[in-house]
């Protein structure tokens, strides 16, 4: 009787066994043969147009976080566009990336701020390229007030702390009307150094020569208020919009992608023609398009304190930074280069851009960006035709 | 019976023979062991140097003047001028509270974990303490930003600022307002407080609890109280143990960065004041070393962290030496 049993447990492992493995095993075979005809399949069509473009290529970049999410965007689409191309691209800062390439650790860099002269003398045939645009808004909470209006000069006094109050008497003239509270301002701030931070004071500087000597320009300053217990720093966009959210009569800056995403109150400015204007779409483009001709022979300009009539005035363009002449992988090369100017010509790209908050390139200046990736060489030779 | 018996000196054979080739034991293990207190010496030295070399810019550029208290306060990354005493004052400033707050507290807690608690609290607390213990630090950082300082930072604030805030001579330190979101130098104070409050507590327990029950019961066999225990025989024996919780949670929170970043406000301007925001170094560093302007700019950060080397050297060697010294009284005793 025992031994029945057990001889019946060992037949019934062993078939229960068997019934596993088989099926474990059965689909791995079948589908071997099928796999290897899809990927062929997949592979052929690209194959046949262009043989020497077959073999993947991976580029890698790293720089400015101020453009990542549309370039995290984009490298998610461009495999649609070219399935053996990928790219990476790494936030790690805007002086990171043009480390990164000064090291040649990167096939392209990202960066919000210039190259300055030491680093060109390094490596001369490094060429910035103007992808994007972005715009700097500021933000500000004060209980019952839905409408904020201010112009460069009151914006310069509040971040210089000679504006102390709200019921000032020039953001009084700004706002008539509006019922503002006799309470200091808090100022809210970048406590990490940003390519934000560089174009809102690259404004406050544009509008007041006693910023710009005094205080300065660039992607970390010592703030004013600070020094009278009024200011508050924040890290990174969502630190500075806490900040503000949290403390009322306060008043700080972020980037406009920022900023409309998360629903916070921006003030709106009057512009170097005198115009009240909200950042939006419109008056980023009519910002560049004033700007187009501003470009000097390193393809860098600053958009800040446009004249236009509808020009938003707190603008940066973010770069690209590539080799222009020292190319050794021409297919990588290729690949970049086809990469940027999809980037800066294809519709969906341009939309997904302005979906986030963006600014895209005005013709005139996409026309000088593909000029230059005309001129890009490799091994001495040209490799757009 | 016989099998297993077999078996065991199979196995005892196995381990003889393998013995001939793994057998230059201790040689091999002294050498080992050498080698990897060694590798921590270099190291340190590493560390040292590095930052030393790295950070000779900015030491050439500004001198002692970079950690000056009365040079005037200025860090300015766009006209790279650099002085690192607010970040300094405000490191010291929030570990030197929260460690005074933390210390009589978290002992308390140890107390009454190893000697007090009865069996059934004292494992659910021994498992909250070591939970709390292992937060990451960022959890903190979010729960102070939206809970802890609008709802206690900043009533603590006010009261302290409308008490000691009108004293004199305690005004500079205690000086309002504070502002209305609770940013503030004691914001970073308390929530490092509440941080190593578990560290301290946990190692304190166990120093306790690992005092040989002999010693307990010869205290209380002599006609002490439990209390009398505790105090006169069980914190004296174990004190170098705590001392070394401190030091442990001490190097917690001068080194804590990112809960301190999110609520301290992050400006080199706040002053002597608790009730303002300020910077601690290595908040500063983790705010700007990615982004450094310029190259003297990057150069004053590493003498940051240089700074911070010295002063978590300086202090360890100071309870080091407390350690010592109290070990010796308790010896000689």
């Amino acid at each position: 009787m025992k031994r029945t049993l057990i001889v019946l447990t060992i037949l019934i492992a062993a078939l229960a066994l068997a019934a596993c493995g088989g099926g474990k095993a059965q689909p791995t075979k079948a589908s071997a043969p099928t796999q290897a005809s899809q990927s062929l399949q997949a592979a052929a069509p690209t194959q046949t147009p262009a043989p020497a473009e077959s073999k993947a290529v991976t580029l890698n970049g790293a720089g400015a976080t101020f453009p990542l999410p549309v370039y995290t965007e984009w490298n998610q689409m461009y495999p649609s566009v070219q399935p053996n191309v990928t790219i990476n691209y790494q936030g790690i800062g805007s002086g990171g990336g043009q480390k990164a390439i000064l090291d040649g650790t990167v096939d392209f860099a990202g960066s919000d701020s210039l190259l300055k002269d030491d680093q060109y003398a390094k490596m001369p045939d490094l060429q910035m390229l103007p992808m994007l645009a972005g715009a700097v808004v500021p933000i500000y909470n004060v209980p019952g007030m839905d409408k904020l209006t201010l112009d460069g000069p009151t914006l310069v006094n509040i971040f210089m702390a000679k504006i102390t109050k709200w019921n000032d008497p020039a953001i009084a003239r700004l706002n008539p009307g509006v019922n503002l509270p006799d309470q200091p301002i808090t100022v809210a701030h970048r406590s990490d150094g940003s390519g934000t931070t560089e174009i809102f004071t690259s404004y406050l500087g544009a509008v007041s020569e006693e910023w710009k000597n005094n205080v300065g320009v660039g992607k970390a300053v010592e703030w004013p208020a600070d020094g009278i217990g009024q200011g508050v720093g924040g890290k990174g966009n969502p630190g500075v919009a806490q900040a503000v959210q949290s403390t009322p009569y306060s008043i700080g800056y972020v980037e406009l992608a920022y900023a409309k995403s998360n629903n916070i109150p921006m003030a709106a400015m009057i512009n170097a023609a005198g115009n009240e204007v909200t950042a939006n779409a419109e008056t980023m483009q009519d910002a560049m398009a004033a700007f187009a001709n501003a470009f000097d022979e390193r393809l860098t300009a600053k958009i800040v304190n446009a004249p236009g009539e509808k020009s938003w005035p707190i603008m940066g363009y973010t770069y690209l930074i590539i080799h222009m002449t020292e190319n050794k992988d021409c297919a990588k090369t290729k690949a970049l280069l086809d990469y940027i100017e999809w980037a800066i010509s294809d519709e969906a790209a341009a939309k997904k851009a302005e979906e986030l908050g963006y600014a895209t390139l005005p013709a005139a200046v996409r026309d000088l960006v593909e000029a230059k990736l005309h001129e890009v060489t490799c091994n001495g030779q040209k490799v757009l035709q | 019976m016989s099998n297993t018996q077999s078996l065991f000196q199979q196995k005892n054979d196995l381990r003889h023979r393998l013995g001939r080739f793994t057998n230059h034991g201790d040689r091999f293990w002294v050498a080992a062991l050498f080698g990897s207190s060694l590798l921590i010496l270099i190291l340190v030295l590493m560390i040292g140097w590095e930052v030393w070399a790295l950070s000779a810019p900015s030491r050439h550029a500004f001198g002692w003047a970079f950690i000056s208290p009365w040079a005037k306060a200025a860090w300015n990354p766009a006209l790279d001028r650099f002085n690192a005493w607010p970040a300094i004052y405000g490191s010291l400033v929030t570990s030197a509270i929260a460690l005074v707050l933390a210390v009589p507290f978290s002992i308390a807690v140890a107390i009454f974990l190893a000697e007090l608690a009865p069996p059934l609290l004292r494992t659910p607390l021994n498992y909250m303490v070591e939970m709390l213990a292992a937060v990451p630090s960022v959890i903190y950082g979010l729960w102070g930003i939206y809970l802890f300082l609008p709802k206690v930072v900043h009533p603590i604030g006010a009261a302290l600022q409308n008490t000691l805030g009108v004293i004199p001579g305690l005004s500079t330190f205690f000086g309002g307002p504070i502002p209305a979101s609770g940013i503030s130098k004691l914001a970073a104070a308390l929530i490092l407080t509440i941080m190593v409050t578990p560290t301290i507590a946990a190692v304190t327990r166990d120093v306790l609890l690992a005092i040989p029950r002999s010693q307990r019961e010869a205290s209380l066999a002599l006609g002490a109280t439990q209390w009398e225990t505790i105090w006169k025989v069980l914190l004296p024996m174990g004190l170098s143990g705590i001392l070394g919780a401190v030091i442990l949670g001490f190097g917690r929170a001068i080194g804590e960065t990112m809960a301190v970043t999110m609520v301290i406000g992050n400006t080199s301007g706040g002053g002597y004041s608790v009730l303002k925001p300020g910077y601690t170094m290595a908040s500063i560093i983790a705010n700007e070393f990615a982004e450094a302007v310029s190259d003297l700019h990057s150069s004053a950060l590493i003498e940051i962290a240089l700074v911070l080397f010295v002063v978590t050297i300086i202090l360890n060697a100071i309870s080091r030496w407390l350690v010592m010294r109290v070990q010796r009284k308790t010896m000689g005793r």
